[in-house]
Formats: structure tokens, sequence, C-alpha cells
């Protein structure tokens, strides 16, 4: 319990050790630190989470390594955490995403941690939630969470971010096709990198088409995205992505009650998530389950009951139901 | 978690030296050996890796050098990890170390070295001892 204290406020105090060996833990799955996770939760929640998300190479770090410059230079101290996949076949990882960010490596007042998504697919279920809810309690001035889009895990990344930029390059036709399907939904701010490539003011107007007639009816309260130009290799446009950050954490100060919501979709979204994420961890084939469970398949196989009903009663006994 | 004790690996190359080839080709042998690769790639700083080694967690530091740099850079690194109170966390070179130099490296608190003749299962060794995390390709450690 000493122990817990002393963590909790080293974390508290930014203590960079504390919190990345916390972090590693969470990674490591040690049930241990649950109670320090949870204490951690409940003081923190003040500081804006930005999402970046978009194809394999779109620049998302190159942005990310811009806008921590612009960020310091306005006296934050910045968070990142950049999420790259695991090898399916081998569980290793190969996490570049910081050689895009070198020239913060030495000033203390940034914080990059790179993570594999492990078995998440890209996605940011699994430890980068609990990584980021320390990081949060950490005090920075701004955190920013980079995850690679694969086209279907990115609307994992809403529900862990306040701010949601969806990168993409004007090479990337297919991509806005693809965009339509989801993504489209929940960008806040949409940016299409890599301007100095041919096809980007193309890019941009059929982006803002999109939006616009998504939002063609929208009342004051609802946030219209903005669509945006960047060279991140230059830093061009990087200025106007944080003024449209900023103009969408102002929004939400106006529309306390739109914010509510959007805190309430965001907490279920992680809690659904972590739900199901248990269940799949209990009942995954190899690992060790209850004697009920062990009842409940003998029920299947001598056909007493079927799947669902069994499942459900499963569910029921475990207080899920 | 079956997937509890992954090794974290920092890849980096220090100072000038810019032939990036091996340390590139090391981190995708060792991702596929299951390994977690924080790779830093060129032009690093000592106070940057000390600072990476930190956020990161790392389990184990690989520096590569291409150049006879390698015991300034590398002294420099170990003073200011020790500074910083996270010499226990292993050290690794490769790339070219001239076999006379490996007693001055060592001395400096280097832990392995692996020249051009090394093995990946020489590597793999190494991590496993260092980190005390098995590695699936070296069988039932
Ligand atoms: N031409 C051009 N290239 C750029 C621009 N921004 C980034 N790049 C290049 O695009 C490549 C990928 O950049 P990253 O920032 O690593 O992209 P990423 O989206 O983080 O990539 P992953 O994390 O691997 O998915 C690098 O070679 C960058 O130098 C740009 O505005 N114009
Ligand atoms: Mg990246």
């Amino acid at each position: 319990m000493d122990d817990l204290d002393t963590l909790y406020e080293a974390v508290r105090r930014g203590e960079r050790r504390a919190a990345a060996r916390l972090i590693s833990q969470i990674e490591a799955g040690e049930r241990a630190v649950a109670p320090l996770v949870r204490r951690l939760y409940q003081a923190g929640g003040a500081t804006p989470v930005i999402g970046i998300t978009g194809p394999p190479g779109a620049g998302k770090s190159t942005l990310a390594d811009r806008l921590v410059g612009l960020w310091r230079q306005q006296g934050h101290s910045v968070a990142v955490l950049a999420v790259d996949p695991s090898s399916p076949l081998t569980g290793g990882a190969l996490l570049g995403d910081r050689v895009r960010m070198g020239r913060h490596n030495a000033d203390r007042g940034v914080f990059i941690r790179s993570m594999a998504s492990r078995g998440c697919l890209g996605g940011l279920a699994g430890a980068a939630g609990d990584a980021l809810i320390v990081l949060d309690a950490m005090g920075f001035g701004r955190i920013l969470v980079e995850t690679v889009g694969t086209g279907q895990n990115e609307i994992d990344i809403l529900h862990h971010a306040g701010s949601v930029v969806i990168v993409q390059t004007p090479a990337g036709g297919d991509d806005v096709q693809a965009m339509k399907a989801g993504m489209l939904e929940i960008g806040d701010v949409f940016v299409v990198n890599k301007a100095d490539l041919p096809g980007a003011d193309r890019a941009v107007a059929q982006l803002r088409d999109s939006v616009a007639f998504r939002h063609h009816m929208a009342g004051p309260e609802l946030w219209v995205p903005s669509v945006l130009k960047t060279q991140a290799s230059d830093g061009s446009g990087v200025v106007a992505l944080d003024a449209a950050l900023s103009a969408h954490i102002a929004h939400f100060k106006d529309f306390p009650q739109a914010w509510a919501r959007r805190q309430r979709l965001r907490a279920e979204g992680i809690l659904v998530e972590r739900l199901r994420e248990i269940l799949r961890e209990r009942y995954r084939l190899g690992a060790a389950k209850p004697q009920r469970f062990a009842c409940a398949l003998d029920d299947v196989v001598a056909r007493r009951a079927d799947p669902y009903s069994a499942a459900l009663a499963l569910l029921g006994e475990g207080g899920l139901a | 978690m079956s997937e509890g004790a992954k090794i974290r690996c920092l890849l980096a190359m220090l100072g000038t030296d810019v032939h990036s080839k091996g340390i590139r080709t090391l981190a995708q042998i060792l991702r596929d050996e299951g390994v977690e690769v924080i790779y830093l790639g060129e032009h690093n700083t000592a106070e940057g890796v000390v600072n990476a080694i930190i956020t990161e967690d790392a389990d184990v530091v690989g520096l590569s050098y291409s150049t006879a740099t390698y015991l300034h850079y590398t002294g420099e690194l170990m003073r200011k990890m020790r500074a910083e109170n996270i010499s226990e966390v292993p050290v690794m070179l490769g790339g070219l170390i001239h076999p006379e130099d490996e007693p001055e490296l060592r001395a400096l608190g280097v832990r392995g070295i692996f020249g051009p003749g090394a093995t990946t299962r020489q590597i793999l060794v190494f991590l496993a001892e260092a980190t005390g995390k098995a590695l699936p390709g070296l069988g039932g450690q």
C-alpha cells in the first residue's frame, strides 16, 4: 500500500522512470498495478489528447514531430504514444516512429513512448488505453497518440482522443474512397499531407465536399471538421493544423453539453472495448477456465444446451449479463 | 498473459556515423525473432539515447558503429547512463569493432560486443541472458 502511494505520487509528479516502468507493467498484464491505474484514472482528464491516424507512410510521425516542436515553442510539455503493429507471426515489432522525432530525444519536456499493438491489429485496445491513463496523470500540456489506420480499427482512437486528426496523402485516391466507409465520421480535422505531391488540391476539394455533405444541416453545437493541406517534411501548414486543433478544443469549451456527450461516448467505447478484451482473454483457447465452463461445455457437447444459451448462462454467472 | 515478457531492445547510432544498413538489418532480424525493437536511427546524441532508454523502459540497448569513434561515443553514453542511474541497462555494440579495443569497451561497462563475424544466434543468446526474458527462437530457454 505504501509502495502504491509512493508510485502514485511519483507518476503525478511526472517522474519519467516511474511512469515508464508502470507502462511496461501494464503491457505485461501485471494485475498488481490495477489499483494504481484506477487512482491515476480518477485524477486524470485534464490534458488534451490528440490522436493522429491514417494509412502507413502518410506522414503521421513527421507531422507529430512538427506539432511537438510547435507545442514546445508554446511552452507545453508533451507526451507522445506511438503505436505500431506487432508482427502477427513472431510477436516482434519494429517501432520506428521515433526516427522522425529524433530532434526531441534530448528534450526532457517531451516524453515519447513506442508501443507494439501486440494482439490488437494496429488498434488502440489493450495496454495503450491504460498507458494513456498514466500519461494523462503525469500532467503534460498535450498528449499525442499515433496509430496506423488499417481501415478497421481507427474507431478505437476516437475513444481515447479528444481530437482526432486523419491524415491522407494526395496519392491515396483509394484511401479517400476507403475513408468514406468509416473514417469520415470520426475525424475532427482532416489533413492532406505531402502537399508537394500532385493532386493535393484535388484531394482537399474532395474531402471538403464529403465533409460539407455530412454536415450541411449541422447546428452550432456540432463541430464541422476542418480540412487542411500540410507538408510535414518542411512544416508548412502545421501552424494551421495546430490552430484547427485549438479551435476544436475551444469549440467544446463553448458547448459543454456537446463535450459531455462526446466524453460519454468515448467512455462507452472504452468500456465496451475492455469488456470484449477481458472475455476474449478469459476464454481464449488454452486458457485455464473455471469449473462451470467445463460444465457448460459438457452440456453443449451432449446437446443439453445450445451454445448461445450456454454462453449467456456463463455470462450471467459472472455477473455480466 | 502469454505475451507478458517481450524484450524491448533500443537500437541507435551515435554521432555522425551514417552507415545504418547493419543496424537496420539487425532491427528486422530481431523483430522476426519476437523482439520489440525501438529504432532511433542515426545521428543521436548520448543525452537523447539516455532519455529514450528511460521513457521507453528499454531492457537492452544496441549501438552500431562503422567508424573508429566508438570508444569516445560509447564512453560518453556510459557516463550519462551512470549519471541517470540507468547503468544497469545492458549495452551491446555491433559493427566494425576492433578486437584490440574490446578490453577497454568492457571496462567502460559494455556487456556485449558483436563484430563483423558475429552470428544472429550469438546476439539472441546475449539478449536472452542479459534481459532474463525468453526468446522463442532459442527454444526452451
Ligand atoms: N514528399 C513528402 N514526403 C513526406 C512528407 N511528410 C512526410 N514525408 C515522408 O513520408 C515518409 C513517411 O513518413 P512518416 O512520418 O514516417 O509516416 P507515418 O505515417 O508515420 O508512417 P508509419 O508510422 O510507418 O505508418 C517519410 O519518408 C517522410 O519523410 C511531405 O509533406 N512530403
Ligand atoms: Mg509513423
